[in-house]
C-alpha cells in the first residue's frame, strides 16, 4: 500500500482520538451508580429504561428530527446553486462574496442567536419548531456551499459542453448533467447539515421554549444543573440512532459516495 | 427556476428535445413513439420557461444562483446590524437600559481592558495552532481513506469520522473530563506506570486538545472530497518519472489537494476562533476565549452594549483571518478550475 | 395514595382555598384556568424538590399542570426581555431567579407588581426586596456562600479563616464561582476591609482575590463544585452550602464552615414577566402565593436544606444549628449581606474587574 507505514499510524491514531470520548460516556452510560464514572460502577441498564419511558424526550427527540429535516431542505437548493454559481461564474467581488459567505462562522454563535431571536421575536416567529431550522441551516450553510464546491470544482466543464453540443437545452444540461455529477458533494453536505442541526444547542436555545425544546438544549440545559447517567443514555441512544442512519444510508446510496467526486 | 439560457457558451436558441444522451429514456421513446416520456415534456416545459428569461438579464443569472445562500445570511446581517447600533449605546445598570445617544465608549471599555486582548490572544492563538494540527491530522486521514483498497476500511474510517458527530460538543467534552480528571482514566494510567498525577484538565493545552477532536471530522471532510478528486495516476505518473513517493506527495498531490486544504483551514480557523463550548468546559473558567466574553456580557452582566462591541470585534477578526487564507491562496478556494 | 399524601393534598387544598378567599385585584370569580404555567427552574435537586414541594401540590390542588423549564436564569434573562420589549407573550410565567438576577429585571421594569399575594402577610420581612417599588419579586428562601472543604485535607479540624484559600498547599486545589458572585464580602473582610465600605472601597477585597489568581483557582458553577469535590479536583471552595450537601448525599466527604469574617448571605425569589394574558397572570401569581406557604416550603426547601421564609418551618435534620442555615435575627447578623439593588447596579463593574484579574 502506498504511503507507508507512517501515514497509516497517524490515521489510526486520529481515529482512536476521534472515538475516545463518545466510548467513554458510551460506557458511562451503563452504569449502575449515580454518578457518571468511566469504568462505570456495575453494569445496569436502568439509566436506559428511564431515558426510554420519558415522553418528554422522546418529544424533543422528534423536534431535533423535524429541525434537521427543515434545515437539510433548506440547505441543499440553496447551497447547491451557490456552490454552482461561485464555481462557474468569475464575480467581480468574489472575495468579498466568499466573506460574506463566511459571516455564518466569523459571528459568534452567541450573536447569531441573539440576532436571530431578535428578528424571529419582530415577525413573531417563535414558538414554532422550523424556524429553528432555519437558524441551524443558516449558521451552517458555509459547510454546505463548500461540500458541493467540491465536487463542482472536480466536474469536469467539457461534460456539460458536450451535453449542450449533442442539443441538450441549458436547463436540461444543467438537471441531468450537472447536478448528477455533483451529488456526492450534495450528498455530504446534506448529511453535515443534517447532523449538525440534530446536535445544535446554542443558538436554538435562544429560539425554543419549554414546549418547543429540542433534545440537545434539553441535554445542555440538564448537564448545567448535574451530569446524570441518563445524559449519557441519551447520547448512546442518539449514537444507535446514527449509526442505523448511517447504514440506511450507506445502503441506499453507499457511505463513500462522496469520495468519489469525479 | 432560473435562466440557464443566459450561461455562456451554452449554444444558441433552443434545439428540439432532444434527451441528453446521459438519459436512459433517450432509447425507446426517439422515433415518434406513442408519446414523449413525462419527463421530456417537464424539460421542455422548463426549457421554454427558461426562454422566457429576457437575454439582457444574462448577468443576472449567476446573481439569481446565489441570492438563496445571499438571502439565508442576511437573516444574520440584521441582527448585526441591530448589534451595531446596540455597540454604541452605553448600558445604564441604573435601569438596565441603553443609552439614547450614541458614543464609542463600548469599543474603548473593550480594547482598554487587558481581559480583552488576553481572551483575543488566546483565541487567535487557539485558531492558528488548532488548524495547523487539524490539517496534519486530517491530512492522512483522508488520504487513508480515499486511496485505501480495502472497502472495509474506509466504511471503518468513515463511520469513525461521523459518530463523534451525533455526541455533541457538549457531551464529547464531558467525555473528557471523565478522561482526563485527576482521578481519571489517563491519571489511572500513568499511576499505574508510577507517574502523575498531573493536572490536565483545566489548562489552555487541554481546551486544544479538546478543539482539535471537536474539528478533526470537519478537516475530514472538507479535505476528502479534494483528494479523492486527484487520479492516483497522476501520483503514479509523478513516481515513475522518477520522484520519490514523498516528493510526489509535496509537488503534486499537496498543491492539486489545495482548494481542499485552504477550505479546511477556513472552517477550523473560524469555528475556532468563535468556539464557546470547549474553553467553556474544558477551561475551568480561566482560559476563556473571546466568545466566552461575549457569552459573559449577553447573559451574565446584561451588558448588551460591551457585548454587542465584542461581538462585531470578533467578527471582524474571523473575517480578516477568513481573508488572509483567501488571500494567502493566491485566489479563492472556490470556482478556481470552472470558472469562465 | 398514602395516608400522608392525602393528608398533604388535603391541606393544599385549604391553603389554595384560604388564598382565593382573598382574590386578587377584587376579583369576584377565578378567572380561566390555562392547560399549563411554565416555571423556570434549575435542573438536577433543585427542580425535583421543587416538583415535589410546589408543583405537584399545586396541580393537584388547582388542576393547573405545571410545565419546568431548566434554561439558565442568565440564558433566559435575555429571551424574556426580548419579549418584553417586542410586546411578546414572555416564553415563561415564573422565573425562579437568584435576587440579584431578578433585580435587574426589576429595574428594568420587565417585572409585573405581586405586591397583592395573599401570603406576603404571612412570611418573614426577608421575603420582601429591598429598595425596590412595590414588590416586583419575592424572595423564597436565604442560602449562605460557606468555605466547603475536604475533611481528609484538614486534619487539624475545621478551617477557620477565608485566608486558608491563600495556603500554598491548595494551590491549584482551590474553587470559586466564575463570576467571583458570592465571595466579594467574604473576601473584603478577609482582605482587611469592612463591609460598609461595599461598594464604595472594595481595594481589600481586589487585593485578596489577586493573591487569590496565583492560587490558580477553578471557576465553575453550581454543578461544577459538585463535580470537582466528587472528582477529587478541589480540596477547598467558596460556594452555596447546597452544592456541598448534594456531593455529601452522593458519599463524597465534604464539610462546611462559616469562617471567622463571616460569609455572604443572599436569597433567590420569584418573579412574572410582564405580557401574559390576564388569566394567565392570575394562576401564576397563585402559584407564588403557594410557594410561600408554610405546607410547601417545607418540603421544597427540606429537599434544598435551605432556610425558607414561611415562619414556622422544621429544619431538615442534619441541619439544625448550622451557620449556613440562619432562622433567628442573630444567626443571620453573623452572616454578611449585601443588598440586591447595590449588587444589581454593580455586577458588571465586579464582574470586569474579577475577569481582569483572573483572565489577564
Amino acid at each position: 500500500m502506498r504511503g507507508g507505514w507512517l501515514h497509516w499510524t497517524v490515521a489510526a491514531l486520529a481515529a482512536a482520538f476521534l472515538a475516545a470520548p463518545s466510548l467513554v460516556v458510551l460506557g458511562a452510560s451503563f452504569t449502575a451508580g449515580n454518578i457518571v464514572a468511566f469504568p462505570p460502577e456495575g453494569f445496569s441498564l436502568r439509566w436506559y429504561g428511564q431515558v426510554l419511558s420519558s415522553t418528554a424526550l422522546r418529544g424533543a427527540f422528534l423536534r431535533s428530527l423535524e429541525v434537521a429535516a427543515v434545515c437539510t431542505a433548506v440547505a441543499i437548493p440553496a447551497g447547491t446553486l451557490a456552490a454552482v454559481a461561485l464555481a462557474r461564474w468569475r464575480f467581480r467581488r468574489a472575495t468579498a462574496i466568499q466573506l460574506y459567505l463566511l459571516l455564518p462562522f466569523t459571528v459568534p454563535l452567541i450573536g447569531s442567536g441573539i440576532g436571530l431571536m431578535l428578528l424571529f421575536g419582530e415577525l413573531r416567529l417563535l414558538g414554532a419548531v422550523w424556524p429553528v431550522g432555519l437558524a441551524a441551516c443558516v449558521i451552517n450553510l458555509p459547510f454546505m456551499i463548500w461540500a458541493v464546491a467540491a465536487s463542482v470544482n472536480g466536474l469536469d466543464p467539457e461534460l456539460e459542453r458536450a451535453a449542450a453540443n449533442c442539443g441538450a437545452g441549458p436547463a436540461q444540461t444543467f438537471l441531468l448533467v450537472t447536478l448528477p455529477a455533483v451529488a456526492p458533494g450534495v450528498v455530504a453536505g446534506a448529511l453535515l447539515m443534517f447532523i449538525l442541526a440534530l446536535n445544535e444547542f446554542l443558538v436554538s436555545l435562544l429560539l425554543v421554549d419549554a414546549r418547543t425544546v429540542t433534545l440537545p438544549v434539553h441535554v445542555y440545559n440538564s448537564i448545567r444543573a448535574v451530569i446524570t447517567p441518563d445524559l449519557a443514555a441519551v447520547s448512546s441512544i442518539f449514537v444507535l440512532a446514527a449509526a442505523a442512519a448511517i447504514w440506511a444510508l450507506d445502503r441506499l446510496v453507499g457511505l463513500d459516495i462522496f469520495l468519489k467526486a469525479k | 427556476m432560473t435562466d440557464p439560457d443566459a450561461r455562456p457558451q451554452s449554444g444558441s436558441g433552443l434545439g428540439p428535445a432532444t434527451g441528453p444522451e446521459t438519459s436512459p429514456e433517450t432509447g425507446p421513446a426517439r422515433g415518434g413513439g406513442p408519446a414523449y416520456p413525462l419527463s421530456w415534456r417537464l424539460l421542455d416545459a422548463i426549457e421554454g420557461l427558461a426562454a422566457l428569461w429576457p437575454a439582457r438579464a444574462s448577468g443576472a443569472v449567476k446573481w439569481a444562483l446565489l441570492a438563496p445562500a445571499l438571502a439565508l445570511v442576511a437573516l444574520l446581517l440584521w441582527g448585526l446590524g441591530v448589534m451595531a447600533d446596540a455597540s454604541l449605546r452605553e448600558m445604564d445598570f441604573r435601569t438596565y437600559r441603553l443609552s439614547e445617544d450614541w458614543s464609542l465608549a463600548n469599543y474603548a471599555r473593550a480594547l482598554g481592558s487587558g481581559a480583552f486582548w488576553a481572551t483575543a490572544r488566546r483565541s487567535l492563538l487557539a485558531a492558528a495552532v488548532v488548524t495547523i494540527i487539524c490539517l496534519a491530522l486530517a491530512f492522512p486521514y483522508a488520504y487513508a481513506m480515499t486511496r485505501t483498497r480495502s472497502a472495509r476500511l474506509r466504511k471503518l474510517l468513515l463511520v469513525g469520522l461521523f459518530l463523534p458527530f451525533f455526541i455533541g460538543q457538549v457531551v464529547r467534552a464531558y467525555g473528557w473530563l471523565i478522561v482526563l480528571g485527576q482521578e481519571g482514566l489517563a491519571n489511572e494510567a500513568l499511576g499505574a506506570l508510577g507517574l502523575g498525577p498531573w493536572r490536565m484538565l483545566f489548562q489552555y493545552p487541554t481546551v486544544l486538545f479538546g478543539l482539535v477532536q471537536y474539528m478533526l471530522p470537519f478537516a475530514v471532510l472538507m479535505l476528502a472530497p479534494a483528494l479523492a478528486a486527484i487520479p492516483e495516476e497522476v501520483e503514479r505518473a509523478a513516481e515513475s518519472c522518477g520522484a520519490s513517493w514523498p516528493r510526489a506527495l509535496l509537488h503534486v498531490v499537496i498543491p492539486m489537494a489545495l482548494p481542499g486544504l485552504i477550505a479546511a483551514a477556513l472552517v477550523v480557523a473560524t469555528l475556532t476562533l468563535t468556539d464557546f463550548a470547549t474553553p467553556a468546559i474544558l477551561g475551568g473558567g480561566t482560559n476563556d476565549f473571546l466568545a466566552n466574553l461575549v457569552y459573559d456580557q449577553f447573559f451574565r452582566t446584561s451588558d448588551a452594549g460591551l457585548g454587542s462591541a465584542i461581538t462585531l470585534l470578533l467578527t471582524l477578526a474571523g473575517t480578516t483571518v477568513a481573508g488572509v487564507l483567501l488571500a494567502a491562496a493566491g485566489v479563492a478556494a472556490l470556482g478556481v478550475r470552472g470558472a469562465r | 395514595m398514602t395516608d400522608l399524601s392525602r393528608r398533604r393534598l388535603l391541606t393544599t387544598a385549604a391553603a389554595l382555598g384560604g388564598a382565593s378567599a382573598l382574590p386578587f385585584g377584587l376579583r369576584a370569580q377565578e378567572p380561566e384556568k390555562p392547560a399549563e404555567i411554565i416555571v423556570r427552574a434549575w435542573g438536577g435537586v433543585w427542580v425535583d424538590s421543587l416538583k415535589k414541594g410546589v408543583s405537584d401540590p399545586f396541580t393537584a390542588a388547582t388542576g393547573v399542570a405545571v410545565r419546568h423549564d431548566l434554561t439558565e436564569d442568565n440564558e433566559i434573562k435575555p429571551r424574556i426581555w426580548a419579549a418584553v420589549d417586542q410586546g411578546r407573550i414572555p416564553p415563561i410565567h415564573i422565573n425562579w431567579d437568584t435576587t440579584a438576577n431578578a433585580t435587574s429585571s426589576a429595574l428594568r421594569g420587565a417585572c409585573e407588581d405581586i405586591s397583592d399575594l395573599p401570603n406576603l402577610a404571612n412570611v418573614l420581612p426577608l421575603a420582601r426586596p429591598i429598595g425596590l417599588d412595590g414588590v416586583p419579586i419575592v424572595n423564597t428562601y436565604a442560602y449562605v456562600y460557606v468555605l466547603a472543604y475536604r475533611p481528609e485535607a484538614f486534619p487539624d479540624g475545621a478551617p477557620t479563616s477565608w485566608n486558608v484559600l491563600l495556603d500554598p498547599r491548595f494551590r491549584g486545589r482551590v474553587a470559586l464561582y466564575n463570576d467571583g458572585i458570592g465571595f466579594h464580602p467574604a473576601a473584603q473582610i478577609a482582605g482587611g476591609g469592612t463591609l460598609a465600605d461595599i461598594p464604595g472601597d472594595m481595594d481589600a477585597c481586589w487585593e485578596f482575590i489577586a493573591k487569590l489568581k496565583d492560587q490558580q483557582p477553578l471557576l465553575g458553577e453550581d454543578p461544577d463544585f459538585t463535580a470537582w469535590f466528587q472528582n477529587g479536583e478541589i480540596d477547598v471552595a467558596c460556594t452555596i452550602s447546597s452544592n456541598a450537601r448534594e456531593a455529601r448525599a452522593n458519599g463524597v466527604d465534604v464539610a462546611w464552615t462559616v469562617p471567622q469574617e463571616g460569609a455572604k448571605v443572599d436569597t433567590d425569589g420569584m418573579w412574572i414577566p410582564k405580557g401574559l394574558p390576564e388569566n394567565e397572570l392570575y394562576w401564576a401569581k397563585r402559584y407564588i402565593d403557594f410557594a410561600l406557604s408554610l405546607e410547601a416550603q417545607q418540603v421544597w426547601l427540606d429537599g434544598l436544606g435551605l432556610p425558607g421564609v414561611a415562619p414556622g418551618l422544621t429544619p431538615p435534620a442534619d441541619l439544625a444549628g448550622d451557620p449556613s442555615y440562619p432562622t433567628t435575627e442573630a444567626d443571620f447578623a453573623k452572616l454578611l449581606l449585601v443588598p440586591p439593588r447595590i449588587q444589581a447596579e454593580h455586577t458588571a463593574e465586579w464582574f470586569a474587574k474579577f475577569k481582569e484579574i483572573m483572565q489577564g
